[in-house]
C-alpha cells in the first residue's frame, strides 16, 4: 500500500520538513485558540486571509526578483493599482459613478497594473537593473502622490469606502450574514488566488519561458548572444508579477472594503521583500513561506500589544524583530529559508523531475 | 590580384559568404579600434582572426555579434544586413558567438543551461505554455535528448546534473562550445576557445570543432596559440591595429615579414 503523504513527507529535504512541521505546528495553535476564544473567529479568518494576500505579494515579487532578478521597489503600488482599480469601478462611493460587479473590478485593477507596468517597463528594462529600481522607486511615490493629490478621481486622502463584498453579488453567497460567515468566505476566495496563481507560476517558472528568464536574471549578455530577446522576457516578468501583486490588492479591497492611499506605504514593499529573501529567492514555496511568516509578524505584533503594556512600543519592536530575523536568517542561511533547488525542466521529460 | 596564397589585406567577394563586414568601424574616446574592417568568412571554413594584444579581435567580434554599435561600415550575416541590431538579431539570424571568459549559469545544471541553446521554443511564450501544452512537452523532451546526446558527443555527459558553477574553466569551454550547437548556428564566432585550457583538452576541442565543421557549421576563430590555429584554420585573417593586415593559408601567413613585424617576434613562435 502507498500513503501519498508518507511518500511526499520522505521526499523532502531537511529545511522543507522543518519548514511543514513549523507551519503545521502554528496552525493547529491557531486551531486551538480559535477553539478556545483567545482568538475571536472573525479576527482569525482574517488573519487567514491577510496571509493569503501576502503570500500573493510574495508570490509577484519572486517572479521579479526571484525568476527574472528585476529590483522592484513599487510592490505596494501594484498592490495598490488593483485595490484602487476595482474600488473605482465597484464601490458605491466610487467618485468615477460606477458600482460594476467586483468580478469586472477585478479584470479592471489587474489591467490597469499591467498597462502600468508596460509603461514603467519600456524605458527602463533595456536599461541596466539599477534604472528599474530607481525607476520603480519613483513610481511608487508617484502613484501615491497621484491617488492623494487627484481628489476627483480618487477622493483623495479620504479614500474610497463603500466597496461591494466580493460575493455581494452571488445568488446564495451574497445573502450570507456579515462577520465570520463572509470572513470564511473570503478566505475561500484568497485560497482559490492562491492556488490558481501558485500553479501558473509553477508552471511558468519549470518551462523554457522560466529557464530563459533565470538565464537573464544569472547573464543576460550570454542570453542575448543564445538568441534570447531579453527585454521581450523582462517585461513578461515584469507584467506577470505586477498583475499578482494587483490580485492581491484587489482582494484587499473587497476584504477591508474599504482603500485609503495610507494603505501604499512602501514600509509595505519591504516587508515583501524581506519575505522574498527570508523564503528563498527564485523558490515558490519559500515565497509561499515568506508571506505566512510576514503575517505572522505584522499580525503577530499587534496581537501581543493587546497583552504588553499601553505604553510599549510595539510598532518599533515590530521593525526590530523584522530586522533582526533578517540578519539571523542571511547569517545562518543565505539563500533563504526554502532556496530554489529545481532544474527548471518541463516536469515529466525527465526521470526524477516529474511532479 | 596575384596568385599569391597571401593577399595584402581581406580577401573580400567570396562566392559564398555567411558573414560579410564592409567598412566597419569603432572607436573608443580618441582610440580608433576598429579602422574600416572589411571580412569575408566563406560558408564551410574555419577562418582563423590573429592579431597582437589589444590589436582589436574581441571588439570585431562584439561589433559583429550586436553588443557593440558600430560607428559606421555594415555587417550582413546570410546576406541579411544585421549592422546595429540587438545580439538576438543576429543570433537568430545565424551567428551566435562565445565568451573570451567563459560564463557560468549560477544555479543551473549542466543540461539545464544546454537546454537554453535550442532556438524559438514554444515554451518560451507565456500563452503557450498554457495553451499548448503537448507541443511544449514534446519539444521539451526532444531537445533533452539532443543536449545529452550533444554532451556525450562533447564527452561530458557525466556532467549532466553537476551545478554549471562546478566545473573547471575547461571544461565550461566545453559546454560552451556544445551549448552554441544547440542554436543551429550558421556560424559560430569562439574567442580563444583553448585560453587556460590543458593540452589534451585543447586537442579535443581541435577535433570536436573540425567535426562540426565537417556537419556544416562555419567557425570565425580568436586565438592566441599559434600552433592550434595554423593547424585548425584556413584562411587565417590577421588584424594589426584595427585594420586587416593581411589574409591567406597558415603556412604564408606564418613566414610573412608584415605579420611577423606585427608581433615584433612575439607570441608567433611562442
Ligand atoms: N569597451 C571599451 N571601452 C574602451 N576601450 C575598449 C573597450 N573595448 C576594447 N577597448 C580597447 O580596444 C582595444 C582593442 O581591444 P580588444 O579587446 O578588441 O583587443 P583584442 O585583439 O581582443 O586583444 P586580446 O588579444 O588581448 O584579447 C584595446 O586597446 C582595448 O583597451
Ligand atoms: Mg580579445
Amino acid at each position: 500500500m502507498t500513503n501519498p503523504i508518507r511518500a511526499w513527507y520522505a521526499g523532502l529535504t531537511d529545511a522543507e520538513s522543518n519548514v511543514a512541521w513549523s507551519v503545521g505546528v502554528l496552525f493547529v495553535l491557531f486551531v486551538l485558540g480559535v477553539a478556545s476564544g483567545v482568538i475571536n473567529l472573525s479576527y482569525g479568518l482574517y488573519l487567514l486571509a491577510l496571509a493569503g494576500m501576502y503570500v500573493l505579494l510574495s508570490l509577484g515579487l519572486n517572479v521579479h526578483w526571484g525568476y527574472a532578478g528585476l529590483i522592484d521597489f513599487s510592490v505596494a503600488a501594484f498592490w495598490g493599482l488593483g485595490a484602487y482599480g476595482t474600488a473605482l469601478v465597484s464601490a458605491r462611493d466610487s467618485p468615477l459613478g460606477f458600482t460594476v460587479d467586483p468580478i469586472v473590478g477585478l479584470v479592471v485593477g489587474l489591467a490597469l497594473a499591467a498597462a502600468v507596468a508596460v509603461i514603467i517597463g519600456i524605458p527602463t528594462l533595456r536599461l541596466r537593473s539599477d534604472y528599474l529600481a530607481i525607476a520603480t522607486l519613483g513610481l511608487a511615490e508617484v502613484i501615491r502622490s497621484v491617488i492623494n493629490n487627484q481628489s476627483t478621481w480618487t477622493n483623495g486622502p479620504s479614500g474610497i469606502l463603500g466597496l461591494p463584498l466580493f460575493f455581494g453579488t452571488w445568488p446564495i453567497l451574497g445573502d450570507v450574514p456579515r462577520g465570520a460567515p463572509t470572513y470564511a468566505l473570503d478566505v475561500c476566495l484568497v485560497a482559490v488566488f492562491v492556488g490558481v496563481t501558485y500553479w501558473a507560476l509553477r508552471r511558468l517558472h519549470l518551462s523554457p519561458w522560466g529557464r530563459t528568464v533565470r538565464t537573464i536574471r544569472a547573464d543576460e549578455d550570454l542570453a542575448e548572444a543564445l538568441g534570447k530577446n531579453a527585454f521581450r522576457f523582462k517585461m513578461e516578468a515584469f507584467v506577470v508579477g505586477c498583475v499578482v501583486m494587483a490580485l492581491a490588492g484587489v482582494f484587499y479591497a473587497h476584504l477591508q472594503l474599504a482603500i485609503t492611499p495610507g494603505a501604499l506605504d512602501p514600509t509595505q514593499t519591504f516587508y515583501v521583500w524581506i519575505a522574498v529573501i527570508l523564503g528563498g529567492s527564485g523558490s515558490n514555496r519559500g515565497a509561499f513561506f515568506g508571506g505566512l511568516v510576514l503575517v505572522l509578524i505584522v499580525q503577530g505584533t499587534r496581537f501581543l500589544g493587546g497583552v504588553l503594556p499601553s505604553n510599549f512600543p510595539s510598532a518599533a519592536v515590530r521593525l526590530l524583530v523584522i530586522g533582526v530575523l533578517i540578519i539571523a536568517v542571511m547569517y545562518a542561511r543565505q539563500e533563504g529559508v526554502l532556496p530554489a533547488q529545481h532544474e527548471l525542466i518541463t516536469p515529466g521529460t525527465t526521470e526524477g523531475n516529474d511532479e | 590580384m596575384s596568385d599569391d596564397a597571401i593577399a595584402d589585406g581581406p580577401v573580400t567577394g567570396k562566392p559564398d559568404p555567411v558573414l560579410e563586414v564592409r567598412g566597419l568601424e569603432k572607436a573608443f574616446g580618441g582610440l580608433q579600434v576598429t579602422d574600416d574592417v572589411d571580412l569575408d568568412v566563406e560558408r564551410g571554413t574555419i577562418t582563423g582572426l590573429i592579431g597582437p594584444n589589444g590589436a582589436g579581435k574581441s571588439t570585431l567580434f562584439n561589433l559583429v555579434s550586436g553588443f557593440y554599435e558600430p560607428d559606421g561600415g555594415t555587417v550582413r550575416v546570410n546576406g541579411t544586413a544585421v549592422t546595429g541590431a540587438e545580439p538576438h538579431a543576429v543570433a537568430n539570424a545565424g551567428l551566435v558567438r562565445t565568451f573570451q571568459t567563459p560564463r557560468k549559469l549560477e544555479g543551473m545544471t549542466v543540461r539545464e543551461a544546454m537546454l537554453v541553446g535550442p532556438q524559438h521554443q514554444t515554451g518560451e511564450s507565456v500563452l503557450s505554455v498554457f495553451t499548448n501544452r503537448g507541443q511544449v512537452v514534446a519539444e521539451e523532451r526532444a531537445n533533452l535528448e539532443r543536449a545529452m546526446e550533444t554532451l556525450e558527443r562533447f564527452e561530458i555527459a557525466r556532467f549532466a546534473d553537476t551545478p554549471a558553477t562546478e566545473l573547471s574553466g575547461g571544461q565550461m569551454k566545453l559546454v560552451e562550445l556544445a551549448r552554441a550547437t544547440m542554436t543551429d548556428p550558421d556560424i559560430l564566432l569562439l574567442d580563444e576557445p583553448i585560453a587556460g585550457v590543458n593540452p589534451t583538452l585543447a586537442n579535443k576541442l581541435k577535433g570536436f570543432i573540425r567535426d562540426l565543421n565537417d556537419d556544416g557549421i562555419t567557425f570565425l576563430v580568436i586565438e592566441h596559440d599559434m600552433d592550434f590555429i595554423m593547424d585548425l584554420a584556413d584562411p587565417i585573417v590577421v588584424l594589426d591595429q584595427g585594420s586587416v593586415l593581411v589574409e591567406g593559408d597558415p603556412g604564408s601567413v606564418r613566414t610573412d615579414d608584415r605579420v611577423i613585424d606585427a608581433y615584433l617576434g612575439g607570441p608567433l613562435d611562442e
